[in-house]
């Protein structure tokens, strides 16, 4: 027998086979397919609800005549931007304390052993346990006594309860994840401890940074109960402003989609710019693996 | 250039202790090895004149000044870490680069590319320098780490285990290349490896650590020649030294040492004077597997055994040899045939026997030191032990 | 015991990851047309690079990967559609895949149990091998408590407690450190002389496979290159590749053209000045300005003596004292030639020698093919 014929014959095999990974393909895809619109499906229905006048809201149906009006209604003359760009500072300062604060802890937390480490570890991650509602009417009554309410430095800090330990463990892992010796490196070549942070270590955590930075500004953004209790006049957050669409008598569906729609934009564009960064693994590959 | 100097330096972990009262000197310009098994504490010694790890006693000079609390930056040292450490997020180029850019060694990007240049073409990573070390294989990475590490001129060069990883082939070819450069560093050397063959070719002296505690310091002719004990004997050979219980009578003025089961042979009178001194009769003698000659056909005493093992590997044959309950392993020439469990007969060459004391596994003596020490005992031409 | 017998056998990889509507990337064969025969009792080492396709032929054998093409027989059963249970395979994984929480004697014990054998039996079959193998003493620990060379001796005693009619090793040595793998090596040696089982092999380690191997086949880029004892690939290599890959330290492989000159050829080297007389047994093949790739193994360089025709002198770059033998090294252009001997000689940086090669053993590569040239047989 030559070789020839057994290579066809090999061939032939692989021909066959490959009408049916091709079902196999429509198949895993058409899943896919199935499962993202599962999941974009409350987004879906919202965005058609800014369309829909009050009186077509509850129809299930798809069909209805669009209309603008209550983008006009809450958009047009009112103070929602004023809210937005609130919710902005109170957020982005959020995230910013946290990254300020939150690296250097998690730093510590990965190089040195300390008496008790893990305890304290655990402890800033419990902060995260408690829900918000539990602790909300004791810091209420603190933050009046203090002069915190309704200021934008209160409602920053509060934010730290539960963005600081999301940070902090993640940023941990990446930071444990680097080899002391590229530190170690870095020294014998010269540099002090704060160039080696900035142009060594920050660069080889900047995924994590960028990941639970973006989280936590997400969970900023979003917070409702926080904003609701501790602020209302001079400082309203967009999740606030949403409420106002809901009167006693009346529930303007419409207006509601409409505010939350143009919330998550922000969110949705941070999400878009960040996801290269968001890859893993910059760190394989420099020492020996 | 500079003179390293460890002055009881103590390292201790939690538990247990790294390195223990350890003294060096090592000499400006001196090309140090550091040698021994995985959990000697060599890497320890290595970061602790770093300076990245802290001893707890004991001081660590440079030059004659203690540097204990002197900043690693300050110490200028450079280091070849054992995992490598490259800046997984700088290239080829900029790892090699990043000690000339620190403030304190600072050098104008032209002259920074200059000296890249020559080393990395010395290293052979010339055509990887827009590389990410993740894209690099395990060899290339070594040597980029060796490049950062020449790049400078410091007071000292620490290489931890620089060829530990890499496959045979590359690793013979690069101790050779680190062997050829080694005149033109000009630069105090200390080099940490497990591996004798690196420790013998590169060291100009060897230090062998063990437990934290430094077991010889010498030249590899020392080492190998005059081993201090049975554990550095063991170290420096392929296949590893055979050592046979054994034991020293006098009669008639001569002095004999039987082993093996009724094998006696005279010993030379320098090897008498000395195991007449030695603390017991009992002997452990270390035969190398070179030192031995083996027949198939009978031979007029020589002592006979069975091939318990026969292995080729390549250009010489390691046979074992059962021996009265003893396995003897000694190197063939690499057409040997041997079948397993036939009859063999050997011939050690008793002159180069190493003799230790049973009990402590220190040295005592061996025929002729001075001869095999002196710096050209072998001359051009002149037949081997064969 | 069993014969084992490969005919033409291919195995193709599908592309795992492409959409099978986009055009096609041909995979290489990760093996291609392999065809050899194991004979009864005998060790067989594969022996190549990572990637050489050695690991994919053995689980192939072994029944854990489909076989694209071709034909694996044992004895005279072909095997291709058997399953790995049914093929009576002891196979001992390079990285030990002991059950943790069973002991050892368990541990050993697993298969036969599972094969409803009785105990009395189990316990001397277990016995029996752990003697072998040389861990009868510890057959009451468990796994967590041995040492990497305990492992791999448990590891290769449960395959063997089977009987099978084929072990399989994969990698046995490559998890150990130095010590300890060259004293497993010479105890699997042993075993294999004891129990005369057909054994086959997979190393990249090229020491372990001649050390161990009756014969080594020796496989790259999928296709088997060489197959032969192990003193037939040292010194006969069929290409540059084997050559290459087979010996410490690795043999010296220089492009050199041939010239002529009085009396006969003299191989010269880019940027050098050294001539080193051409082997006369080659003269009829050889011509002037024919370029080739020129092997000799380090042992077979040798320093000529001052009456012997050798070639230019040329400076000593590299001498390294091992206490066992001594390797010098000199600059040949670009590249080093190494030398080694165990003679007890000395020689400084910058000092001369006179090299000749070991006529017998200097092997000549086609250029391009890196095929063998041969010298005609007289």
């Amino acid at each position: 027998m030559s070789q020839t014929t057994d290579f066809k014959k090999a061939q032939s095999a692989a021909s066959q086979r490959k009408s049916l990974q091709r079902l196999g393909f429509i198949g895993r895809n058409l899943a896919l397919i199935c499962f993202a619109t599962f999941a974009l499906f409350p987004i879906i229905w919202m965005i058609t609800c800014t369309f829909k006048s009050d009186a077509e809201m509850y129809n299930t149906v798809f069909r209805f005549t669009p209309t603008l009006n209550n983008y006009k209604e809450v958009l047009v003359g009112t103070d929602y931007f004023k809210a937005f760009f609130q919710n902005l500072i109170v957020a982005g300062g959020a995230v910013l304390v946290t990254m300020i604060a939150g690296v250097p802890a998690a730093y510590g937390l990965a190089r040195y052993n300390f008496k008790n480490k893990e305890d304290i570890a655990f402890q800033i991650l419990s902060f995260k346990f408690a829900p918000e509602i539990l602790v909300i009417l004791p810091v209420f009554l603190i933050f009046q006594k203090i002069g915190l309410y309704d200021t934008y430095f209160g409602l920053i800090w509060v934010y730290q309860l539960i963005t600081m330990p999301l940070v902090i463990w993640v940023v941990r892992g990446y930071f444990e994840d680097i080899s002391v010796e590229i530190e170690q490196a870095a020294q014998l070549d010269g540099y002090r401890w704060y160039e080696i942070f900035l142009k060594v270590l920050l660069p080889l955590v900047k995924p994590g940074l960028v990941a639970s930075g973006l989280l936590a500004f997400i969970y900023a953004w979003n917070s409702f109960t926080f904003p609701l209790i501790l602020s209302g006049f001079k400082i309203q957050t967009i999740t606030i402003t949403s409420l106002r669409y809901i009167a006693s008598d009346s529930v303007h569906y419409g207006q509601v989609a409409v505010a939350a729609t143009v919330a998550i934009i922000p969110e949705i564009i941070a999400c878009l710019f960040i996801q290269k960064h968001l890859v893993r693994g910059l760190s394989f590959g420099a020492v020996k693996g | 250039m500079a003179r390293i100097q460890l002055e009881g330096v103590t390292r201790r972990y939690d538990r247990t202790t790294a390195i223990n009262k350890l003294s060096l000197d090592v000499m400006d310009n001196e090309f140090f090895v550091l040698f021994g098994p995985a959990g000697a504490g060599k890497t320890t010694t290595l970061k602790c004149i770093a300076g990245s790890e802290f001893p707890q006693e004991g001081l660590v000079k440079i030059d004659g000044k203690i540097v204990n609390l002197v900043e690693p930056s300050d110490r200028n040292v450079s280091m070849v870490f054992e995992n490598y450490a490259l800046y997984p997020h700088l290239s080829v180029y900029d790892n090699i680069a990043f000690p000339l850019r620190s403030k304190l060694y600072r050098k104008s990007e032209a002259e920074i590319k200059a000296a890249i240049d020559k080393i990395a073409k010395l290293m052979r990573i010339d055509m990887l320098y827009e590389r990410k070390p993740s894209q690099l294989s395990n060899g290339q990475r070594q040597r980029v780490a060796i490049g950062r590490c020449l790049v400078r001129t410091p007071n000292v060069f620490l290489m931890d285990e620089p060829l530990a990883h890499l496959d045979a082939k590359l690793k013979h070819t690069m101790r050779t290349e680190l062997k050829e450069m080694q005149s033109a560093f000009n630069t105090t050397t200390i080099y940490v490896t497990h591996d004798y063959m690196e420790a013998m070719s590169l060291a100009d002296r060897i230090a062998v650590l063990d437990k934290g505690e430094i077991r010889q310091l010498g030249t590899a002719k020392e080492m190998y020649y005059t081993p201090a004990s049975e554990f550095v004997a063991k170290l420096f050979g392929e296949p590893e030294i055979n050592i046979l219980p054994g034991s020293y009578s006098v009669e008639d003025g001569q002095g004999w040492v039987s082993l093996l089961d009724g094998v006696r042979y005279p010993v030379p009178a320098d090897v008498a004077a000395a195991l007449a001194d030695a603390p017991s009769r009992e002997l452990d003698v270390g035969l190398r597997g070179n030192d031995i000659a083996f027949s198939f056909e009978k031979a007029d005493g020589w002592i006979p055994g069975t091939v318990y093992a026969n292995e080729p590997i390549g250009n010489k044959v390691i046979m074992t040899v059962s021996v009265a309950g003893n396995h003897l392993r000694l190197v063939a020439p690499n057409d040997t045939q041997a079948r397993m469990d036939s009859t063999v007969y050997i011939q050690p060459n008793y002159n180069n026997a190493l003799y230790f004391d049973r009990a402590s596994e220190k040295f005592i003596t061996r025929h002729d030191i001075e001869g095999v020490l002196s710096y050209h005992h072998g001359s051009k031409g002149k037949g081997g032990n064969a | 015991m069993a014969i084992l017998k490969l005919n033409n056998v291919y195995k193709r990889y599908d592309n795992a990851s492409g959409s099978p509507f986009k055009k096609k990337v041909k995979n290489d064969f990760a093996v291609n047309n392999l065809s050899f025969e194991c004979r009864d009792g005998e060790f067989l080492g594969i022996l190549g690079p990572s990637g050489c396709g050695k690991s994919t032929t053995l689980r192939m054998i072994a029944g854990l990967e489909q076989i694209t093409d071709g034909d694996i027989y044992i004895g005279d059963v072909r095997i291709n559609n058997l399953l790995p249970k049914d093929r009576n395979i002891g196979l001992a994984f390079e990285d030990y895949a002991l059950y943790p929480p069973l002991k050892i004697y368990d541990n050993l014990a697993f298969n036969l149990r599972a094969k409803h054998v009785p105990e009395a039996e189990i316990r001397e079959s277990v016995e029996r091998i752990a003697k072998l193998m040389k861990v009868d003493d510890l057959l009451d620990m468990k796994p967590l408590a041995l040492s990497g060379g305990q492992k791999q001796r448990v590891n290769i005693a449960r395959a063997l407690v089977r009987k099978p009619g084929l072990l399989l090793l994969d990698e046995p040595l490559s998890h150990l450190d130095g010590k300890m793998r060259q004293q497993l090596r010479y105890e699997i040696k042993r075993m294999h002389h004891e129990i005369q089982c057909t054994t086959i092999i997979v190393t990249h380690d090229q020491m372990e496979a001649m050390s161990l191997a009756d014969r080594i086949a020796i496989m790259d880029m999928g296709k088997l290159q060489q197959i032969g004892t192990p003193l037939e690939v040292y010194d006969d290599p069929v290409n540059v590749f084997v050559a290459g890959f087979i010996g410490e330290p690795p043999m010296n492989l220089m492009t050199s053209v041939i010239h002529r000159v009085d009396g006969g050829f003299v191989f010269t080297f880019e940027g050098s000045d050294l001539r080193i007389p051409v082997p006369v047994r080659y003269n009829e093949i050889v011509s002037d300005g024919m370029k080739v790739t020129l092997g000799v193994r380090p042992v077979d360089v040798l320093i000529a003596r001052d009456d012997e025709p050798s070639g230019t002198p040329i400076p000593v770059a590299i001498y390294e004292d091992l206490g066992d033998e001594r390797r010098i090294s000199v600059r040949v252009g670009e590249n080093l030639m190494n030398l080694t001997t165990a003679d007890a000689i000395y020689y400084e940086r910058g000092d001369l020698v006179s090299l000749k090669f070991n006529a017998e053993k200097t092997h000549l590569f086609d250029i391009n093919t890196g095929e063998r040239i041969r010298a005609p047989k007289k």
